[in-house]
Protein backbone atom coordinates (compact mmCIF):
# COMPACT_ATOMS: atom_id res chain seq x y z
CA UNK A 1 0.00 0.00 0.00
CA UNK A 2 1.32 3.40 -1.01
CA UNK A 3 -0.15 6.51 0.56
CA UNK A 4 0.76 9.84 -0.93
CA UNK A 5 -0.29 12.80 1.14
CA UNK A 6 -0.25 16.36 -0.02
CA UNK A 7 2.93 15.90 -2.05
CA UNK A 8 4.34 19.15 -3.43
CA UNK A 9 7.36 20.05 -5.52
CA UNK A 10 8.40 23.39 -6.96
CA UNK A 11 11.18 23.95 -9.48
CA UNK A 12 12.46 27.54 -9.66
CA UNK A 13 9.15 28.88 -8.43
CA UNK A 14 7.04 26.85 -10.85
CA UNK A 15 4.90 24.24 -9.12
CA UNK A 16 5.45 20.84 -10.70
CA UNK A 17 3.38 18.82 -8.24
CA UNK A 18 0.75 20.62 -6.27
CA UNK A 19 -0.52 19.07 -3.05
CA UNK A 20 -1.16 15.67 -4.62
CA UNK A 21 -2.76 12.92 -2.55
CA UNK A 22 -3.57 9.39 -3.61
CA UNK A 23 -3.68 5.92 -2.11
CA UNK A 24 -2.68 2.81 -4.01
CA UNK A 25 -3.89 -0.38 -2.32
CA UNK A 26 -1.77 -3.54 -2.42
CA UNK A 27 -1.83 -5.30 -5.76
CA UNK A 28 -3.25 -2.37 -7.70
CA UNK A 29 -1.84 -0.91 -10.90
CA UNK A 30 -2.35 2.84 -10.88
CA UNK A 31 -1.57 4.75 -14.06
CA UNK A 32 -0.61 8.42 -13.89
CA UNK A 33 -1.43 9.94 -17.24
CA UNK A 34 -1.17 13.43 -18.64
CA UNK A 35 0.75 15.56 -21.08
CA UNK A 36 4.48 16.26 -20.76
CA UNK A 37 5.18 18.49 -17.79
CA UNK A 38 2.00 17.62 -15.91
CA UNK A 39 4.05 16.39 -12.97
CA UNK A 40 3.49 12.67 -13.38
CA UNK A 41 7.17 11.72 -13.60
CA UNK A 42 8.07 14.11 -10.80
CA UNK A 43 5.43 12.44 -8.63
CA UNK A 44 6.86 9.02 -9.41
CA UNK A 45 10.41 10.10 -8.72
CA UNK A 46 9.41 11.55 -5.36
CA UNK A 47 8.23 8.10 -4.28
CA UNK A 48 11.74 6.64 -4.48
CA UNK A 49 13.23 10.03 -3.62
CA UNK A 50 15.14 10.56 -6.81
CA UNK A 51 13.51 13.94 -6.26
CA UNK A 52 13.00 15.14 -2.70
CA UNK A 53 9.55 16.67 -2.12
CA UNK A 54 9.19 20.21 -0.82
CA UNK A 55 6.17 19.22 1.24
CA UNK A 56 3.96 16.24 1.88
CA UNK A 57 4.55 12.61 2.69
CA UNK A 58 4.91 9.24 1.03
CA UNK A 59 4.07 6.21 3.14
CA UNK A 60 4.98 2.76 1.84
CA UNK A 61 3.32 -0.01 3.85
CA UNK A 62 2.80 2.57 6.56
CA UNK A 63 6.47 3.62 6.72
CA UNK A 64 7.43 7.19 5.98
CA UNK A 65 9.75 7.11 2.95
CA UNK A 66 11.57 10.25 4.03
CA UNK A 67 12.52 8.63 7.33
CA UNK A 68 14.25 5.67 5.70
CA UNK A 69 17.87 5.68 4.49
CA UNK A 70 17.47 6.54 0.83
CA UNK A 71 19.39 3.53 -0.56
CA UNK A 72 17.45 1.22 1.73
CA UNK A 73 14.19 2.69 0.46
CA UNK A 74 15.16 2.25 -3.19
CA UNK A 75 16.30 -1.34 -2.74
CA UNK A 76 12.74 -2.17 -1.77
CA UNK A 77 11.18 -0.44 -4.78
CA UNK A 78 11.44 -1.74 -8.32
CA UNK A 79 12.13 0.97 -10.89
CA UNK A 80 11.76 0.79 -14.66
CA UNK A 81 12.56 3.73 -16.93
CA UNK A 82 11.98 4.52 -20.56
CA UNK A 83 15.66 4.52 -21.50
CA UNK A 84 15.95 1.09 -19.84
CA UNK A 85 19.39 2.03 -18.51
CA UNK A 86 20.86 -1.44 -18.51
CA UNK A 87 24.48 -1.53 -17.39
CA UNK A 88 26.31 -2.01 -20.70
CA UNK A 89 29.38 -3.61 -19.13
CA UNK A 90 27.37 -6.33 -17.38
CA UNK A 91 25.73 -9.41 -18.82
CA UNK A 92 21.97 -9.89 -18.79
CA UNK A 93 22.31 -12.13 -15.73
CA UNK A 94 24.45 -9.57 -13.91
CA UNK A 95 22.00 -6.81 -14.78
CA UNK A 96 19.02 -8.76 -13.50
CA UNK A 97 20.95 -9.70 -10.36
CA UNK A 98 21.88 -6.10 -9.54
CA UNK A 99 19.57 -5.49 -6.59
CA UNK A 100 19.92 -8.98 -5.07
CA UNK A 101 23.70 -8.47 -5.19
CA UNK A 102 23.34 -5.10 -3.49
CA UNK A 103 21.21 -6.82 -0.86
CA UNK A 104 23.92 -9.44 -0.43
CA UNK A 105 21.85 -12.48 -1.30
CA UNK A 106 23.98 -15.59 -1.58
CA UNK A 107 25.16 -16.64 -5.00
CA UNK A 108 22.90 -19.67 -5.43
CA UNK A 109 19.79 -17.69 -4.54
CA UNK A 110 20.69 -14.93 -7.00
CA UNK A 111 21.32 -17.44 -9.78
CA UNK A 112 18.03 -19.19 -9.13
CA UNK A 113 16.12 -15.91 -9.10
CA UNK A 114 17.78 -14.68 -12.30
CA UNK A 115 16.95 -17.92 -14.09
CA UNK A 116 13.34 -17.76 -12.88
CA UNK A 117 12.92 -14.18 -14.09
CA UNK A 118 14.50 -14.76 -17.48
CA UNK A 119 12.13 -17.67 -18.02
CA UNK A 120 9.20 -15.57 -16.86
CA UNK A 121 10.03 -12.98 -19.51
CA UNK A 122 10.56 -15.54 -22.24
CA UNK A 123 14.34 -15.09 -22.43
CA UNK A 124 15.88 -18.58 -22.47
CA UNK A 125 18.54 -18.40 -19.72
CA UNK A 126 20.96 -20.64 -21.62
CA UNK A 127 20.92 -18.24 -24.54
CA UNK A 128 20.50 -14.85 -22.88
CA UNK A 129 22.14 -14.99 -19.44
CA UNK A 130 25.64 -14.36 -20.78
CA UNK A 131 24.70 -11.83 -23.46
CA UNK A 132 25.52 -8.15 -23.15
CA UNK A 133 22.80 -5.50 -23.51
CA UNK A 134 24.24 -4.34 -26.84
CA UNK A 135 23.48 -7.78 -28.28
CA UNK A 136 19.75 -7.53 -27.49
CA UNK A 137 16.85 -6.05 -29.45
CA UNK A 138 14.94 -3.12 -27.98
CA UNK A 139 12.14 -5.35 -26.78
CA UNK A 140 14.55 -7.79 -25.16
CA UNK A 141 16.38 -4.95 -23.41
CA UNK A 142 13.11 -3.65 -22.04
CA UNK A 143 12.18 -7.12 -20.78
CA UNK A 144 15.53 -7.32 -18.99
CA UNK A 145 14.84 -3.86 -17.56
CA UNK A 146 11.53 -5.00 -16.08
CA UNK A 147 13.02 -8.29 -14.88
CA UNK A 148 15.82 -6.36 -13.17
CA UNK A 149 13.29 -4.15 -11.39
CA UNK A 150 11.41 -7.20 -10.13
CA UNK A 151 14.51 -9.15 -9.09
CA UNK A 152 14.41 -8.65 -5.33
CA UNK A 153 10.65 -9.16 -5.20
CA UNK A 154 9.86 -5.56 -4.33
CA UNK A 155 6.40 -4.91 -2.98
CA UNK A 156 6.24 -1.75 -5.07
CA UNK A 157 7.12 -1.26 -8.72
CA UNK A 158 7.49 2.18 -10.28
CA UNK A 159 7.42 2.36 -14.06
CA UNK A 160 8.15 5.54 -16.02
CA UNK A 161 7.10 5.17 -19.66
CA UNK A 162 8.38 1.59 -19.52
CA UNK A 163 7.47 0.64 -23.07
CA UNK A 164 7.69 4.11 -24.60
CA UNK A 165 10.69 3.56 -26.81
CA UNK A 166 9.39 0.44 -28.55
CA UNK A 167 7.64 -0.05 -31.85
CA UNK A 168 3.84 -0.51 -31.54
CA UNK A 169 3.88 -4.27 -32.13
CA UNK A 170 6.60 -4.98 -29.59
CA UNK A 171 5.00 -2.54 -27.17
CA UNK A 172 1.65 -4.30 -27.35
CA UNK A 173 3.30 -7.67 -26.85
CA UNK A 174 5.26 -6.49 -23.82
CA UNK A 175 2.16 -4.87 -22.37
CA UNK A 176 0.18 -8.07 -22.56
CA UNK A 177 3.11 -10.07 -21.18
CA UNK A 178 3.37 -7.66 -18.30
CA UNK A 179 -0.38 -7.79 -17.69
CA UNK A 180 -0.20 -11.59 -17.55
CA UNK A 181 2.72 -11.48 -15.10
CA UNK A 182 0.95 -8.90 -12.96
CA UNK A 183 -2.18 -11.06 -12.78
CA UNK A 184 -0.08 -13.75 -11.13
CA UNK A 185 2.31 -11.65 -9.03
CA UNK A 186 -0.03 -8.90 -7.87
CA UNK A 187 2.57 -6.21 -7.30
CA UNK A 188 1.63 -2.69 -6.33
CA UNK A 189 2.49 -0.71 -9.43
CA UNK A 190 2.53 2.96 -10.29
CA UNK A 191 2.85 3.45 -14.01
CA UNK A 192 3.56 6.78 -15.66
CA UNK A 193 2.52 7.10 -19.28
CA UNK A 194 1.21 9.59 -21.79
CA UNK A 195 -0.29 6.76 -23.79
CA UNK A 196 -3.96 6.40 -22.86
CA UNK A 197 -4.17 2.98 -24.54
CA UNK A 198 -1.34 1.71 -22.37
CA UNK A 199 -3.15 2.97 -19.28
CA UNK A 200 -6.40 1.28 -20.35
CA UNK A 201 -4.56 -1.95 -21.06
CA UNK A 202 -2.60 -2.21 -17.83
CA UNK A 203 -4.19 -0.11 -15.09
CA UNK A 204 -6.81 -0.91 -12.50
CA UNK A 205 -7.26 2.81 -11.93
CA UNK A 206 -6.18 5.79 -13.95
CA UNK A 207 -5.32 9.21 -12.54
CA UNK A 208 -5.48 11.99 -15.13
CA UNK A 209 -3.06 14.76 -14.19
CA UNK A 210 -2.65 18.33 -15.30
CA UNK A 211 -0.55 21.13 -13.81
CA UNK A 212 0.60 19.00 -10.89
CA UNK A 213 -2.83 17.91 -9.74
CA UNK A 214 -5.01 14.86 -10.23
CA UNK A 215 -8.12 16.00 -12.06
CA UNK A 216 -9.89 12.67 -11.95
CA UNK A 217 -9.02 9.22 -10.68
CA UNK A 218 -11.23 6.30 -11.63
CA UNK A 219 -11.35 2.83 -13.10
CA UNK A 220 -10.84 2.84 -16.86
CA UNK A 221 -14.52 2.16 -17.50
CA UNK A 222 -15.79 4.90 -15.20
CA UNK A 223 -13.27 7.31 -16.68
CA UNK A 224 -14.58 6.54 -20.15
CA UNK A 225 -18.22 6.70 -19.14
CA UNK A 226 -18.01 9.74 -16.94
CA UNK A 227 -15.03 11.93 -17.73
CA UNK A 228 -15.07 15.36 -16.10
CA UNK A 229 -15.52 18.30 -18.41
CA UNK A 230 -12.48 20.06 -19.74
CA UNK A 231 -9.01 18.55 -19.82
CA UNK A 232 -10.01 15.02 -18.80
CA UNK A 233 -12.65 14.79 -21.51
CA UNK A 234 -10.22 16.03 -24.08
CA UNK A 235 -7.31 13.88 -22.93
CA UNK A 236 -9.24 10.63 -22.54
CA UNK A 237 -10.46 10.95 -26.12
CA UNK A 238 -14.10 10.10 -26.58
CA UNK A 239 -14.26 9.47 -30.33
CA UNK A 240 -13.87 5.72 -29.89
CA UNK A 241 -15.00 5.40 -26.33
CA UNK A 242 -17.50 2.63 -27.05
CA UNK A 243 -14.72 0.51 -28.56
CA UNK A 244 -12.41 1.34 -25.67
CA UNK A 245 -15.05 0.27 -23.19
CA UNK A 246 -15.47 -2.97 -25.11
CA UNK A 247 -11.74 -3.58 -25.01
CA UNK A 248 -11.90 -3.55 -21.20
CA UNK A 249 -14.19 -6.58 -21.05
CA UNK A 250 -13.57 -10.22 -21.86
CA UNK A 251 -16.08 -12.08 -23.97
CA UNK A 252 -17.12 -14.07 -20.88
CA UNK A 253 -18.64 -10.87 -19.43
CA UNK A 254 -21.40 -10.74 -22.06
CA UNK A 255 -21.73 -14.37 -23.18
CA UNK A 256 -24.90 -16.34 -22.60
CA UNK A 257 -25.47 -20.12 -22.51
CA UNK A 258 -25.24 -21.67 -25.95
CA UNK A 259 -28.54 -22.35 -27.76
CA UNK A 260 -28.97 -26.14 -27.87
CA UNK A 261 -28.44 -27.52 -31.39
CA UNK A 262 -27.11 -24.26 -32.81
CA UNK A 263 -23.44 -25.25 -33.08
CA UNK A 264 -21.81 -28.40 -34.33
CA UNK A 265 -18.22 -29.31 -33.54
CA UNK A 266 -16.63 -31.90 -35.74
CA UNK A 267 -12.90 -32.53 -35.64
CA UNK A 268 -12.21 -28.97 -34.54
CA UNK A 269 -14.40 -27.44 -37.25
CA UNK A 270 -17.29 -25.41 -35.82
CA UNK A 271 -20.40 -24.91 -37.99
CA UNK A 272 -23.32 -22.56 -37.46
CA UNK A 273 -26.43 -24.75 -37.95
CA UNK A 274 -28.67 -21.72 -37.50
CA UNK A 275 -27.65 -20.23 -40.84
CA UNK A 276 -28.27 -21.44 -44.36
CA UNK A 277 -25.70 -23.99 -45.55
CA UNK A 278 -24.32 -24.25 -42.01
CA UNK A 279 -21.17 -22.14 -42.69
CA UNK A 280 -17.95 -22.77 -40.86
CA UNK A 281 -17.27 -20.19 -38.14
CA UNK A 282 -14.20 -19.44 -36.08
CA UNK A 283 -15.18 -19.47 -32.42
CA UNK A 284 -14.22 -16.77 -29.92
CA UNK A 285 -12.20 -17.53 -26.81
CA UNK A 286 -13.64 -16.50 -23.43
CA UNK A 287 -10.59 -14.32 -22.84
CA UNK A 288 -10.89 -12.38 -26.12
CA UNK A 289 -12.03 -8.82 -25.57
CA UNK A 290 -15.47 -7.63 -26.58
CA UNK A 291 -13.69 -5.24 -28.90
CA UNK A 292 -12.19 -8.16 -30.80
CA UNK A 293 -15.60 -9.84 -30.77
CA UNK A 294 -17.23 -6.71 -32.19
CA UNK A 295 -14.72 -6.63 -34.97
CA UNK A 296 -15.46 -10.27 -35.82
CA UNK A 297 -19.20 -9.68 -35.71
CA UNK A 298 -18.86 -6.80 -38.16
CA UNK A 299 -16.47 -8.65 -40.44
CA UNK A 300 -18.46 -11.91 -40.51
CA UNK A 301 -21.79 -10.06 -40.65
CA UNK A 302 -22.94 -12.33 -37.82
CA UNK A 303 -25.40 -11.71 -35.02
CA UNK A 304 -24.29 -14.66 -32.91
CA UNK A 305 -20.84 -16.20 -32.44
CA UNK A 306 -19.86 -19.37 -30.53
CA UNK A 307 -17.44 -19.16 -27.60
CA UNK A 308 -15.14 -22.12 -27.29
CA UNK A 309 -13.17 -23.02 -24.19
CA UNK A 310 -11.33 -26.27 -23.49
CA UNK A 311 -12.36 -27.66 -26.88
CA UNK A 312 -16.10 -27.36 -26.33
CA UNK A 313 -18.63 -24.68 -27.17
CA UNK A 314 -19.32 -23.37 -23.70
CA UNK A 315 -21.43 -20.34 -24.57
CA UNK A 316 -22.36 -17.94 -27.31
CA UNK A 317 -22.15 -14.19 -27.78
CA UNK A 318 -24.93 -12.13 -29.31
CA UNK A 319 -24.18 -8.94 -31.20
CA UNK A 320 -26.93 -7.12 -29.32
CA UNK A 321 -25.24 -7.94 -26.00
CA UNK A 322 -21.95 -6.57 -27.29
CA UNK A 323 -23.60 -3.35 -28.45
CA UNK A 324 -25.29 -3.05 -25.06
CA UNK A 325 -22.00 -3.58 -23.19
CA UNK A 326 -20.44 -0.70 -25.08
CA UNK A 327 -23.47 1.56 -24.96
CA UNK A 328 -24.25 4.40 -22.57
CA UNK A 329 -27.33 2.68 -21.07
CA UNK A 330 -25.55 -0.09 -19.30
CA UNK B 1 44.43 -7.65 -34.08
CA UNK B 2 45.83 -9.05 -30.83
CA UNK B 3 48.41 -11.33 -32.50
CA UNK B 4 49.56 -8.46 -34.70
CA UNK B 5 49.89 -6.09 -31.77
CA UNK B 6 51.62 -8.91 -29.89
CA UNK B 7 54.10 -9.33 -32.74
CA UNK B 8 54.75 -5.59 -32.87
CA UNK B 9 55.33 -5.53 -29.15
CA UNK B 10 57.72 -8.49 -29.31
CA UNK B 11 59.72 -6.81 -32.09
CA UNK B 12 59.88 -3.46 -30.29
CA UNK B 13 60.99 -5.13 -27.05
CA UNK B 14 63.57 -7.28 -28.82
CA UNK B 15 65.01 -4.28 -30.66
CA UNK B 16 65.06 -2.24 -27.48
CA UNK B 17 66.75 -4.98 -25.44
CA UNK B 18 69.38 -5.64 -28.13
CA UNK B 19 70.31 -1.98 -28.47
CA UNK B 20 70.26 -1.26 -24.75
CA UNK B 21 72.14 -4.37 -23.63
CA UNK B 22 74.44 -5.09 -26.56
CA UNK B 23 74.95 -1.77 -28.37
CA UNK B 24 78.22 -3.17 -29.72
CA UNK B 25 76.23 -5.31 -32.15
CA UNK B 26 75.11 -2.15 -33.91
CA UNK B 27 78.51 -0.50 -34.02
CA UNK B 28 79.15 -1.25 -37.74
CA UNK B 29 75.76 0.20 -38.61
CA UNK B 30 76.16 3.30 -36.44
CA UNK B 31 79.66 3.87 -37.77
CA UNK B 32 78.12 4.68 -41.15
CA UNK B 33 76.76 8.00 -39.88
CA UNK B 34 79.92 9.08 -38.05
CA UNK B 35 83.27 10.41 -39.20
CA UNK B 36 85.98 7.76 -39.17
CA UNK B 37 87.74 7.48 -35.85
CA UNK B 38 84.86 9.01 -33.86
CA UNK B 39 83.47 7.00 -30.92
CA UNK B 40 80.34 5.17 -32.03
CA UNK B 41 78.87 3.72 -28.83
CA UNK B 42 78.04 5.97 -25.88
CA UNK B 43 80.07 4.57 -22.99
CA UNK B 44 79.95 7.10 -20.17
CA UNK B 45 77.06 5.16 -18.70
CA UNK B 46 75.49 1.79 -19.66
CA UNK B 47 72.53 2.41 -21.99
CA UNK B 48 70.35 -0.02 -20.06
CA UNK B 49 70.92 1.93 -16.85
CA UNK B 50 69.97 5.17 -18.59
CA UNK B 51 66.89 3.49 -20.06
CA UNK B 52 65.97 2.21 -16.61
CA UNK B 53 66.16 5.66 -15.05
CA UNK B 54 64.29 7.12 -17.97
CA UNK B 55 61.50 4.66 -17.37
CA UNK B 56 61.47 5.28 -13.62
CA UNK B 57 61.17 9.01 -14.23
CA UNK B 58 58.30 8.60 -16.69
CA UNK B 59 56.52 6.01 -14.54
CA UNK B 60 56.77 8.09 -11.38
CA UNK B 61 55.54 11.24 -13.12
CA UNK B 62 52.88 9.20 -14.95
CA UNK B 63 51.60 7.70 -11.70
CA UNK B 64 51.23 11.16 -10.19
CA UNK B 65 49.71 12.69 -13.33
CA UNK B 66 47.28 9.77 -13.65
CA UNK B 67 46.24 9.84 -9.99
CA UNK B 68 45.80 13.60 -9.90
CA UNK B 69 44.14 13.66 -13.33
CA UNK B 70 41.66 10.90 -12.45
CA UNK B 71 40.87 12.32 -9.01
CA UNK B 72 40.40 15.78 -10.47
CA UNK B 73 38.23 14.33 -13.24
CA UNK B 74 36.08 12.50 -10.71
CA UNK B 75 35.80 15.58 -8.52
CA UNK B 76 34.57 17.91 -11.24
CA UNK B 77 32.01 15.43 -12.56
CA UNK B 78 30.32 15.14 -9.13
CA UNK B 79 27.35 17.42 -8.56
CA UNK B 80 29.20 19.25 -5.79
CA UNK B 81 32.42 19.62 -7.76
CA UNK B 82 30.93 20.98 -10.97
CA UNK B 83 31.92 24.53 -10.08
CA UNK B 84 35.58 23.53 -10.06
CA UNK B 85 35.47 22.30 -13.65
CA UNK B 86 36.63 25.59 -15.16
CA UNK B 87 39.39 25.97 -12.61
CA UNK B 88 40.60 22.39 -13.06
CA UNK B 89 40.55 22.81 -16.85
CA UNK B 90 42.57 25.97 -16.54
CA UNK B 91 45.19 24.30 -14.37
CA UNK B 92 45.55 21.23 -16.53
CA UNK B 93 45.61 23.32 -19.71
CA UNK B 94 48.28 25.49 -18.20
CA UNK B 95 50.32 22.36 -17.44
CA UNK B 96 50.15 21.40 -21.09
CA UNK B 97 50.64 24.80 -22.71
CA UNK B 98 53.53 25.77 -20.47
CA UNK B 99 56.58 24.33 -22.26
CA UNK B 100 58.34 21.71 -20.10
CA UNK B 101 61.62 23.46 -20.71
CA UNK B 102 60.15 26.60 -19.15
CA UNK B 103 58.97 24.55 -16.19
CA UNK B 104 62.55 23.35 -15.78
CA UNK B 105 63.80 26.94 -15.87
CA UNK B 106 61.42 27.85 -13.07
CA UNK B 107 61.83 24.77 -10.90
CA UNK B 108 65.60 24.29 -11.03
CA UNK B 109 66.28 27.37 -8.87
CA UNK B 110 63.77 26.07 -6.36
CA UNK B 111 64.38 22.31 -6.20
CA UNK B 112 67.86 22.09 -7.71
CA UNK B 113 69.16 20.02 -10.63
CA UNK B 114 68.44 16.39 -11.46
CA UNK B 115 65.43 14.17 -11.05
CA UNK B 116 63.11 16.58 -9.17
CA UNK B 117 62.63 19.41 -11.70
CA UNK B 118 62.15 16.95 -14.57
CA UNK B 119 59.68 14.97 -12.52
CA UNK B 120 57.65 18.14 -11.86
CA UNK B 121 57.73 19.16 -15.53
CA UNK B 122 56.50 15.73 -16.62
CA UNK B 123 53.72 15.65 -14.01
CA UNK B 124 52.44 18.99 -15.26
CA UNK B 125 52.76 17.99 -18.90
CA UNK B 126 51.05 14.62 -18.48
CA UNK B 127 48.10 15.85 -16.47
CA UNK B 128 45.87 17.22 -19.22
CA UNK B 129 45.26 14.08 -21.31
CA UNK B 130 44.36 12.05 -18.23
CA UNK B 131 42.13 14.73 -16.78
CA UNK B 132 40.29 15.51 -20.00
CA UNK B 133 39.78 11.84 -20.84
CA UNK B 134 38.55 11.10 -17.33
CA UNK B 135 35.99 13.89 -17.64
CA UNK B 136 34.97 12.76 -21.13
CA UNK B 137 34.76 9.11 -20.06
CA UNK B 138 32.65 9.81 -17.00
CA UNK B 139 30.42 12.22 -18.92
CA UNK B 140 29.95 9.56 -21.59
CA UNK B 141 28.10 7.24 -19.20
CA UNK B 142 24.52 7.46 -20.36
CA UNK B 143 21.96 9.30 -18.26
CA UNK B 144 19.46 6.39 -18.13
CA UNK B 145 22.22 4.08 -16.87
CA UNK B 146 23.01 6.47 -14.02
CA UNK B 147 19.33 7.04 -13.29
CA UNK B 148 18.77 3.29 -13.15
CA UNK B 149 21.77 2.84 -10.86
CA UNK B 150 20.46 5.48 -8.47
CA UNK B 151 16.89 4.24 -8.64
CA UNK B 152 18.06 0.71 -7.98
CA UNK B 153 19.50 1.78 -4.64
CA UNK B 154 23.23 2.02 -5.36
CA UNK B 155 25.13 4.45 -3.12
CA UNK B 156 27.09 7.19 -4.93
CA UNK B 157 30.43 5.50 -4.21
CA UNK B 158 29.07 2.18 -5.50
CA UNK B 159 27.85 3.87 -8.68
CA UNK B 160 31.29 5.42 -9.17
CA UNK B 161 33.21 2.21 -8.52
CA UNK B 162 30.94 -0.33 -10.20
CA UNK B 163 29.29 1.61 -13.00
CA UNK B 164 30.97 4.90 -13.89
CA UNK B 165 34.66 4.02 -13.64
CA UNK B 166 34.36 0.63 -15.39
CA UNK B 167 32.40 2.26 -18.22
CA UNK B 168 34.82 5.18 -18.45
CA UNK B 169 37.92 2.97 -18.11
CA UNK B 170 38.71 2.57 -21.83
CA UNK B 171 38.66 6.34 -22.35
CA UNK B 172 40.65 6.99 -19.18
CA UNK B 173 43.22 4.37 -20.20
CA UNK B 174 43.59 6.09 -23.56
CA UNK B 175 44.36 9.30 -21.67
CA UNK B 176 46.98 7.55 -19.55
CA UNK B 177 48.50 5.99 -22.66
CA UNK B 178 48.73 9.33 -24.46
CA UNK B 179 50.15 11.03 -21.40
CA UNK B 180 52.76 8.30 -20.94
CA UNK B 181 54.04 8.15 -24.49
CA UNK B 182 54.22 11.94 -24.71
CA UNK B 183 56.28 11.94 -21.55
CA UNK B 184 58.66 9.24 -22.74
CA UNK B 185 59.72 11.66 -25.45
CA UNK B 186 59.54 14.76 -23.30
CA UNK B 187 61.65 13.20 -20.53
CA UNK B 188 64.75 13.53 -22.74
CA UNK B 189 64.91 17.25 -21.98
CA UNK B 190 65.46 16.35 -18.33
CA UNK B 191 69.04 15.63 -19.23
CA UNK B 192 69.63 19.36 -19.77
CA UNK B 193 69.21 19.79 -16.03
CA UNK B 194 71.07 16.67 -15.01
CA UNK B 195 68.33 14.08 -14.75
CA UNK B 196 69.70 10.63 -15.57
CA UNK B 197 68.01 9.28 -18.68
CA UNK B 198 68.31 8.56 -22.36
CA UNK B 199 68.28 12.29 -23.15
CA UNK B 200 71.88 12.30 -21.93
CA UNK B 201 72.99 10.26 -24.95
CA UNK B 202 71.23 12.54 -27.39
CA UNK B 203 72.58 15.69 -25.78
CA UNK B 204 76.08 14.25 -25.70
CA UNK B 205 75.70 13.55 -29.42
CA UNK B 206 74.52 17.09 -30.11
CA UNK B 207 77.32 18.67 -28.08
CA UNK B 208 80.12 16.64 -29.60
CA UNK B 209 78.75 16.43 -33.14
CA UNK B 210 78.28 12.66 -32.90
CA UNK B 211 75.28 11.52 -35.01
CA UNK B 212 75.65 7.91 -33.83
CA UNK B 213 75.02 8.97 -30.21
CA UNK B 214 71.97 10.96 -31.25
CA UNK B 215 70.69 8.04 -33.26
CA UNK B 216 71.05 5.39 -30.54
CA UNK B 217 69.45 7.66 -27.93
CA UNK B 218 66.57 8.58 -30.20
CA UNK B 219 65.96 5.01 -31.37
CA UNK B 220 65.90 3.73 -27.80
CA UNK B 221 63.39 6.40 -26.78
CA UNK B 222 61.24 5.66 -29.80
CA UNK B 223 61.26 1.89 -29.22
CA UNK B 224 60.41 2.42 -25.55
CA UNK B 225 57.46 4.63 -26.53
CA UNK B 226 56.21 2.13 -29.12
CA UNK B 227 56.51 -0.83 -26.73
CA UNK B 228 54.68 0.93 -23.90
CA UNK B 229 52.01 2.25 -26.25
CA UNK B 230 51.32 -1.30 -27.50
CA UNK B 231 51.31 -2.71 -23.98
CA UNK B 232 48.78 -0.15 -22.76
CA UNK B 233 46.66 -0.67 -25.87
CA UNK B 234 46.53 -4.41 -25.20
CA UNK B 235 45.67 -3.77 -21.58
CA UNK B 236 42.86 -1.44 -22.70
CA UNK B 237 41.49 -3.96 -25.15
CA UNK B 238 41.52 -6.69 -22.54
CA UNK B 239 39.41 -4.52 -20.29
CA UNK B 240 36.97 -3.30 -22.92
CA UNK B 241 34.64 -6.22 -22.30
CA UNK B 242 33.45 -7.84 -19.11
CA UNK B 243 34.84 -6.91 -15.71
Amino acid sequence: MIEIRNLTKRFDGATAVDGLSVEVPDGEVLALVGTSGCGKSTTLRMINRLIEPDAGQVLISGRDASAMPVEQLRLGIGYVIQGVGLFPHWTVAQNVGTVPRLMRWDRARIDARVTELLELFGLAPAEFATKFPSELSGGQQQRVGVARAMAAEPSVLLMDEPFGALDPVTRARLQSEFAAIQRRRRMTVILVTHDMDEAFRLADRIAVMDAGRILQIDTPERLLRGPRDGFVRQFVGLDDRALRILSLHPVSDAARPATPGRWSVDGGVVRDLGRDAAPEVTPLAPTDTLREAASRIIWDDADLLPVMGNGVIESELAAADVWRAGGRQR
Amino acid sequence: MIPRAGLGLALALAGFAALALQPGLFAPLLALVNDPGQAVIYDRQALIVLAGWHLVLVAAAGAVAASVGILLGILVTRARGAEFLTLARMISNLGQTFPPIAVLAITVPIVGFGFAPTFIALCAYGLLPVFENTVAGLRGVSAPTLEAARGMGMAPTTILARVELPLAAPVILTGIRLSTIINIGTATIGSTVGAVGLGEVIIAGLQSGNPAFILQGAVLVALMAIAIDLMLRMLGRGRARGD
